[in-house]
Formats: C-alpha cells, structure tokens, sequence
C-alpha cells in the first residue's frame, strides 16, 4: 500500500518535471514555515511520499473580501506546491472551482455526507441582522458552517476575519461579525480549529498546516495536536463571551520585532520620521511611525510574503498588526506608537472590550516586553532612547494639529 | 416560463445571486443579488483618516491596490495635496502589476473553464496541438505531458476543483487541441497571476493588501535592485500575454462568434480613468475619463454626477443620495425580486445604469483616438500598442473590419479585458523607465505630509473590474462618514426606483439559455463583468 502511493508520488513528481532535489528543497521550506528545523525535511519527504489518495476539503467563504484565497494563489513555485495542494480534493472552492450554483451545493453535501474532510474558512462568520448578513445558495451562511464543522475532522481558520472577525467586528460591527471559534463555542461544536490570524492569511502558513495534518500526523488529529507545539490567546467576544484560541507556536511564538532586519536600527536609536524619506532608504526603524512589531507574534519577516519577494516594513509601512486580535480597534491610529496608546494618550480611540484583550492577551505581554519592559531590563541602555522618542512624537503630533 | 438561478455564482470575489426568467430558450427577465453586508463604511467611522487607506482596501482581496489608490486619493482631495511625481509613476507601476494581475487571473483561474474543457482535452492528438499552437502563435508546453497529467488527474476519480460540473454542456464547443493549450496556459496562468503579484509585492510589502500607497505618496523608496526586481517580472507577464493571453483569446473566439449577439447591457459606459500622466488631469490619464450615454460619444464626468437608489436593497437609508451626503443603515427584510433583493446599492450616474471595467475604458480610449486625443507621449509611441489599435487589430482578424459597436457584448466584455492587459503591460514597462530616468534625474520626492486633517473628497480611480470612487468627509482629525462606489456596486446594481435594471441584469435580458438547469450561457455572462 505504502510502496503504491510512493509509485504514484514518484510519477507526479516525474510527470510535473520535478526533480528529487527540487522536492528535498520543498520539504524544507515547508519545515521552515512550521518553525522546524531544516534537518526536518527527509522525514517530512518520507511522510509526503507516503500520502494516500486525496483528503477531501471543504473551502467555505464566510464573510471575506477573497483575500486569502488569493494569498493562497500566491504560494510558491510552480508547481511543487500544488502537489501538496493536489493532494486535496477541494470539492468545494468557491474562487477556483468549476461548478456553480445547484451543483456546487451539492459537492458540499455530498462532502459532508461522506464525512473525514478538512473544513478551511475565511472571512468572518457573519451573524448580524439574524445570520441573514451573508446569504448562500439562499441560506444562512451560518447554518452551512455549523453543518460542515460539526462532521469534519479538523478545521483551519485563516486570515484575522475568520479567527475572531478581523475588521469587520471593528465597532460598530454593524454585520455582526465574529470568528469561527466563537461561533462554534456558541453552537457547542467541539471540532477542533486551527487558528491562523493576519489580513490575508500568509498562505506558507496554510500549506504547513495541511502538510502537517494530512502527511507528518498522517491524517489523525490527534497526533497533529500531539505533535504540534501551541499556544493558546484568549479574548473576550462582545457577544459570545470568552473565547480560547489555538495557534501553531512556531508560526505565532515570536514577535515580529524580535525577528526583524530593522531590529539593530532600533537598538541604535536610528528611526524613520517620514514615509518616503532618506532614512526610510537607508532602511532605518519604523518604531516611530506606529509600527506594530513588538505586540504582533508572527514570522512575516521570516516567511515573507509572496514567495518570499518581500514584506510590509521592507516596503517601508510600519506594521499594522493585522496578526493581532480584534486588529484593527486595538491598533488604530495605525501611526500612533504603542507606547502612547498604552500609557493612555490614545485611549479615546479604544473600547473598553479592546483594552481588556489588550491588558489579557498576549499584546499586554509584547508592549511590556518591548517598551516598557525593555527600558525597565536596561537593554536599551539607560532609557534615553525611548524619552527622546516620546519626546520626537509630542512635537512631531503637535505640528500636525495634536494627538491623533 | 421557467426560473434559472445561480446561487453562488462562483469564481468570482464576493457572494452573488443570479437569478432569470427563461421563456421559449430565451431570458425574459432577470435580477442580480449581492448576497454580503461587511459594513466597512461603518467601521472607518470615528477613526483617523490616515488609517482609512489601509482598513478600506479590505474590501476586496483582488483589487486592494485600487481601493486603497481611491481611498488615499480621496484625502489628498480633501487636504488639498498633490502627490510628487516619484510618488505618481510608483503609483502606476503598482496598480499596473494589480491590473496584470487580476486580468491574468480572471481569464484563465475565473471564466476560462466557462469555455475550455480540460476534460475535453484528454482527447487531444498531440501532434496536431502543436501544429494548432504554431498556427495561432501561442506558446508552446510540453502537451504530452500535461495530457499525461491531466489523464492521471481524472483516473484518480476525485476531480477536485472539476468535480460535478456541467462538462457535458453543448455550449462546450473548443476542439480538443485548443483545449489542451488552454489548459496548459491555465496552469501556468497560476504562475504568471502571481509574477505580476510579486511586483506589488515588491512595492507594497505584499499582496493582497499592499502597504505603501499612504495619503501623501507612498512608503517605498526605490532601489536600483528592487526596479530590476520589477523589470524583469512585468517583461516575463508580457511574454505570456503576448504569446498565451492574445493568441488565445483569438483563437478561441471564431468558436463563440454568437456572443457577439447577445449580452450587450445598458449601452451607458462610466470610466473614472486610471494612470496619472504628469498634468494629473483625470481626463488625460492613460486610460482616460469619461462617459457615454446610449452612443460611442464621450461627455465630461464627476463625482457630482453619482446617485445610489435604495428602495430593492436592503438598506433602511433615503434613496437618490449622492455619495458625500450617502447612508448605510443595513435593515434586512426577506429576498423577494418584486422588492427588496440585495445588498448592493444601485448606482447611477447622471440618473443612469452605467456599466464599468475594461470595455468602458477601452471604448472611452478608443473615441477619444479616434478623434485625435491620446495621453500616450510620442516617445512611447513605437512600443506601446494603443487601445484603438489593438481593438481595430481584432476586429480585424474576426472578419469585423472597422465595425466597434461588435465590442457592445459578450465577447466583446471578454475581449476588452484581455486587450486591455496587452495596452497595460506595455504602459507598465514604460512607467518603469520613466521613474528610472526620473530617479537619474534627480527627482526623489515621494511623499508630501498632510498638514492638517480637515475637509471633504472624493478619489476617483479605476479597478480592473471598474470604476472605483472613495468619498471621504474629515473633521477634526476624523472621519466623519466615509461612502465607497464599488466598481461591481455599478455592474450588479439592482434595479433603481423607477424599475431600471442595473448593467449585469440588462446583459442577461435577450440571452439564450438552452438548459435551465445547467445555465452555462448565463454563467459566461455573470463573469464577463468580472463581479
């Protein structure tokens, strides 16, 4: 059995021109993104030539703007990657499958009836104006989760939308967003579901996850979570009440100022003060213009995006923090540092529900990390550094008509 | 009389409902429903304009690059800035990558299998494929591997993204050969989709959701490596179109030449206009502005002129509002076409249906050549290929001569977008080496900061799939209400309070639909607007 499915591996991989150090070369990168050691990649090769026939997925769009279906088009190269992704059967995808209308229906029932699926959801699960803020096959999208959740084996939530809402539970959250474990929690669904927050999701990070599941736990979850190191975030929702989420340690255990290539201008007190200028081409630190690094756990700047042709602060844009929790009302004003909010002088913009993910979540424990802590543990030297900072940010928030 | 719906309609961005009246073979009525409310205007209520650019993009995960243009652009209207040069080229190389992509993408990943049959194409000779391809001046793949791949693929049993669709259907025409090179291309459409990414990538840190294009310029700040960086993909996306993208799409046509009959629309065309030249005059971009109302004649535009009815969606806000005066208050009620069916607005300008995306601007492009008005400089007139050439070139070759009015359909909708890549990737590698020479020359202004947060705009701009319009109202240091047009807010629009269909409803109204129950025909029209 295993010596057929190796035979059926080794004609795929013929049959697409890939070379056996090609695919050695894929197995690493995968190992890479699931924070592995390279040394990984033989056994993951052993477990990838191993696979059986396709495991059956279910791809739903919740409430999205696609954007991770498309981050997911953008995973490399050629055509080593969609053999892991060939080994899916995506029998509902509703950006690239064929069928339409009645019949695509009937994939995801016909899927579901057969049950040992994987379930992936993007975008928020969308419950405002009685779960009628998002119709489907003249359904409330609602119900069609409950349905596929409760039958799959395991579910991945990808993008910030779908972990706890992402922008679309931005206050007002006039659509009635939330994320998908909140939502199961309300409906009493115990599957388990893997957290994979920011806005789109960085799709190595999906591909790791399914590799994972399907090839190195050879499809038992509960190996995969045996076999996996998590963290868990909590957060309260507005509606659903405390909400614990799962999340991959590798990928979400580090922030993404203690990864970043910006790092040493940091620690050398040299920032950027304007977009588009001198510093900002001499690739200086963008602590100053807002960036979110140091309350945001994710590897972007090891990943990358887009095949690795770059990431957000490469480009010269302070993090936003879209890796974080309810992302978009703890961050706002994006250009205002974190320190300021935290000490209270952005406050006004914050929620009292906000203030409490921040305080409670692993967010509290980055800024006290990387702002005040650092100062605190003298490691960036007598605290000057961060006075002349604060100092900088009155006068700079000053000339453009007060605090933001 | 029978009822066909569509529900979802599928590769697309967003949720849709396509639902039509069929009588004797024919559609008799039809009404088009968005099936989501985010509340994205909402959200960007009460936060600080600066932030707007980046949250708003989130609309759509295919065209962020274009809402977060129209979005910056909107404060910088307000404010009162005018970006720098630098700013203004880095700006056009980033939203013609967005275009390249998304065209890419939606030829061959969305509508494609709409007419190819890589089921079909298990039964192609190989040898003859090649002699096809050579004949068509399409590049040539190793076909007998990929027929090679395609047969494992469908031996297996579990056909994945293929499984239950209507293969079977009669309006399946292509011979084998073609579709086998179709699907070669589709495959490697996947690849090129994502080159043509990377160059947003490069610029703005990532795609979806780029990160540079702020109120006042942008972040980035080019370097010698990264602009080669850039060279080299948009010339690679050139060569697949040049030798995948045209000769495909003329290929394929002569098999479809009834969509030409059918699927026409409203015949009111809206462009916004997209890519600054250096007068930053909406009505000298190089896709231009302008609006046609019932003949191929262009007249002036502004964001005076949009309205949006509310009285068939499922907003509890006044109707016939213009966007800076615009309400978002969701109240669903129940899908009933004779009322209230979705929640798209429906956006009218001047008071009428007005179709977006690229046969509106070619079209626009095209008059305004015709009467001797071109953005394009001189210099760049021997390597780019223009919008009126490439459309007369066609029209050429499908035996249409000198005949533009063709283009007011189903494949006309299908063909513009695909020339249109052709018109851009050109212009792509020309802003490429104006910024380059800009940057030798010693213009390395990118960014002008606001001053003060205070004022009313509008950004007006262009998504691949169409016309894109920010409004933004600012008051101390907030915004105060934000109002998007969507561009697929004006091709889905449902019907206003007079009754008007919207553009995508009209275009189904007068199309065949042979079988009710797997409506093919209604499908190919649904994504030539590339909702």
């Amino acid at each position: 059995m295993a010596h057929e499915a190796h035979s059926a591996l080794q004609n795929l991989l013929e049959i697409r021109g890939v070379t056996r150090r090609d695919f050695l070369k894929y197995c690493g990168s995968v190992a890479a993104a699931l924070g592995l050691s390279e040394t990984m990649a033989p056994q993951i090769a052993t477990a990838l030539e191993g696979a059986p026939k396709l495991m059956p997925t279910l791809w739903l769009n919740g409430g999205s703007c696609t954007g991770c279906t498309e981050s997911l088009a953008q995973v490399d190269s050629p055509d080593v990657a969609t053999i892991v992704l060939d080994f899916l059967s995506a029998n509902y995808f509703e950006t690239i499958m064929a069928a339409a209308g009645e019949q695509a229906e009937k994939n995801v029932a016909d899927t579901i009836a057969a049950g040992g699926y994987i379930l992936i959801y993007e975008g928020a699960v969308m419950a405002g104006q009685d779960g009628n803020t998002l119709l489907v096959a003249g359904r409330k999208s609602t119900e069609i989760l409950e349905e596929a959740a409760a039958g799959a084996a395991a579910i991945i939530a990808v993008g910030s939308c779908a972990v706890d809402g992402g922008w679309v539970r931005g206050r007002p959250n006039a659509a009635g967003g939330t994320g998908v474990q909140a939502w199961l929690n309300h409906k009493n669904i115990k599957t388990p579901v893997v957290n994979l927050p920011t806005c789109p999701v960085n799709p190595e990070w999906i591909v790791a996850m399914i590799v994972d599941l399907l090839l190195v736990a050879d499809r038992d979850v509960a190996t995969f979570v045996a076999k996996n190191e998590w963290i868990t975030r909590d957060y309260s929702d507005e509606t659903y009440g405390k909400v614990s989420l799962l999340m991959p340690k590798g990928i979400f255990g580090q922030s993404i100022h203690d990864n970043c290539p910006r790092r040493g201008h940091f620690e050398n007190g040299e920032f950027v003060t304007e977009f588009g200028s001198e510093e900002e081409a001499k690739g200086y630190c963008l602590y100053k213009m807002g960036c979110k690094g140091p309350q945001t756990f994710t590897n972007c700047p090891i990943v990358r995006w887009n095949r690795r042709a770059s990431w957000c602060v490469e480009a010269g844009s302070p993090c936003i923090g879209c890796g974080g929790l309810n992302w978009v009302d703890n961050n706002t004003p994006f250009f205002h540092r974190v320190s300021d909010m935290w000490m209270g002088e952005g406050l006004g913009n914050v929620q009292p529900g906000s203030v409490a993910a921040i305080v409670g979540g692993v967010a509290a424990v980055g800024l006290t990390a990387h702002g005040l802590g650092m100062k605190a543990a003298g490691r960036i030297g007598e605290g000057p550094k961060m006075e002349e900072a604060s100092a900088y940010d009155r006068k700079h928030e000053a000339k453009k008509g007060g605090d933001k | 009389m029978t009822r066909a719906v569509i529900d979802p309609v599928t590769r697309i961005e967003g949720h849709l409902r396509v639902e039509c009246e069929v009588t004797d073979g024919v559609v008799s009525d039809a009404w088009v429903s968005g099936t989501l409310y985010r509340g994205m205007e909402s959200v960007l209520k009460g936060r600080h304009p600066e932030d707007a650019f980046y949250v708003s993009q989130r609309i759509c995960g295919v065209c962020p690059t274009s809402h977060g243009h129209a979005s910056s652009m909107a404060t910088e209207n307000a404010l009162g800035i005018t970006i720098p040069n630098g700013a203004r080229i880095i700006r056009n190389i980033l939203e013609c990558a967005e275009f390249l992509h998304s065209h890419l993408l939606w030829f061959y990943t969305l509508t494609a299998l709409d007419y190819v049959s890589p089921i079909n194409a298990l039964s192609a000779n190989i040898a003859d494929t090649y002699s096809l391809a050579e004949q068509a001046g399409a590049r040539v793949a190793d076909f007998g591997a990929i027929a090679k791949r395609l047969t494992a693929f469908a031996e297996n049993g579990q056909l994945s993204i293929l499984t239950g669709h209507y293969w079977d259907h009669p309006g399946y025409v292509l011979p084998p050969e073609l579709d086998l090179i179709a699907t070669a291309h589709y495959l490697e459409a996947l690849e090129m989709q994502a080159v043509a990414a990377e160059v947003v990538a490069i610029i703005g840190g990532k795609f979806p959701h780029p990160m540079t294009s702020v109120p006042g310029g942008t972040a980035f700040v080019p370097t010698d490596q990264k602009l080669d960086d850039i060279l080299f993909r948009l010339q690679r996306v050139k060569d697949f179109i040049d030798t995948a993208l045209i000769p495909d799409t003329l290929a394929i046509a002569p098999y479809i030449l009834d969509a030409t009959t059918y699927g026409k629309g409203v015949g009111n065309y809206l462009s916004w206009g997209v890519f600054d030249n250096e007068d930053m005059d909406p009505y000298n971009r190089f896709l231009p502005r302008g609006f046609m109302s019932g003949s191929l004649a262009v007249e002036k535009v502004g964001a005076e002129d949009v309205t949006e009815y509310t009285s068939h969606s499922w907003y509890d806000s006044a109707t016939n509002l213009n966007p800076s005066k615009g309400e978002t208050d969701v109240k669903f009620t129940s899908y009933d076409v004779n009322d209230r069916y979705s929640y798209g607005k429906a956006a009218r300008c001047k008071d009428k249906p007005a179709e977006v995306g690229p046969l509106a601007r070619m079209l626009v492009s095209y008059v305004n050549e015709a009467g001797g008005k071109s953005p394009i400089p001189d210099a760049w007139a021997n390597t780019v290929r223009t919008p009126k050439k490439l459309i007369d070139g066609t029209l050429e070759a499908l035996g249409v001569a000198g005949k533009p009015e063709v283009l007011q359909s189903l494949l006309g909708r299908v063909a513009a977008r695909n020339l249109e890549a052709a018109y851009v990737v050109d212009l792509s590698l020309q802003f490429t080496n104006e910024l380059i020479t800009a940057i030798k020359g010693g213009d390395v202004s990118f960014f002008k900061a606001p001053e003060k947060f205070d004022g009313a705009g509008a950004g007006l701009w262009e998504a691949p799939r169409g016309s894109v319009g920010h409004w933004i109202d600012i008051k101390g240091n907030q915004i105060e209400r934000y109002q998007v047009v969507a561009p697929t807010t004006w091709d889905i629009a449902p019907r206003d309070d007079n009754g008007v269909r919207g553009p995508m409803e009209e275009s189904l109204v007068g199309a065949p639909c042979v079988d009710t129950e797997r409506p093919l025909e209604l499908l190919r029209i649904a994504h030539s607007f590339d909702p």
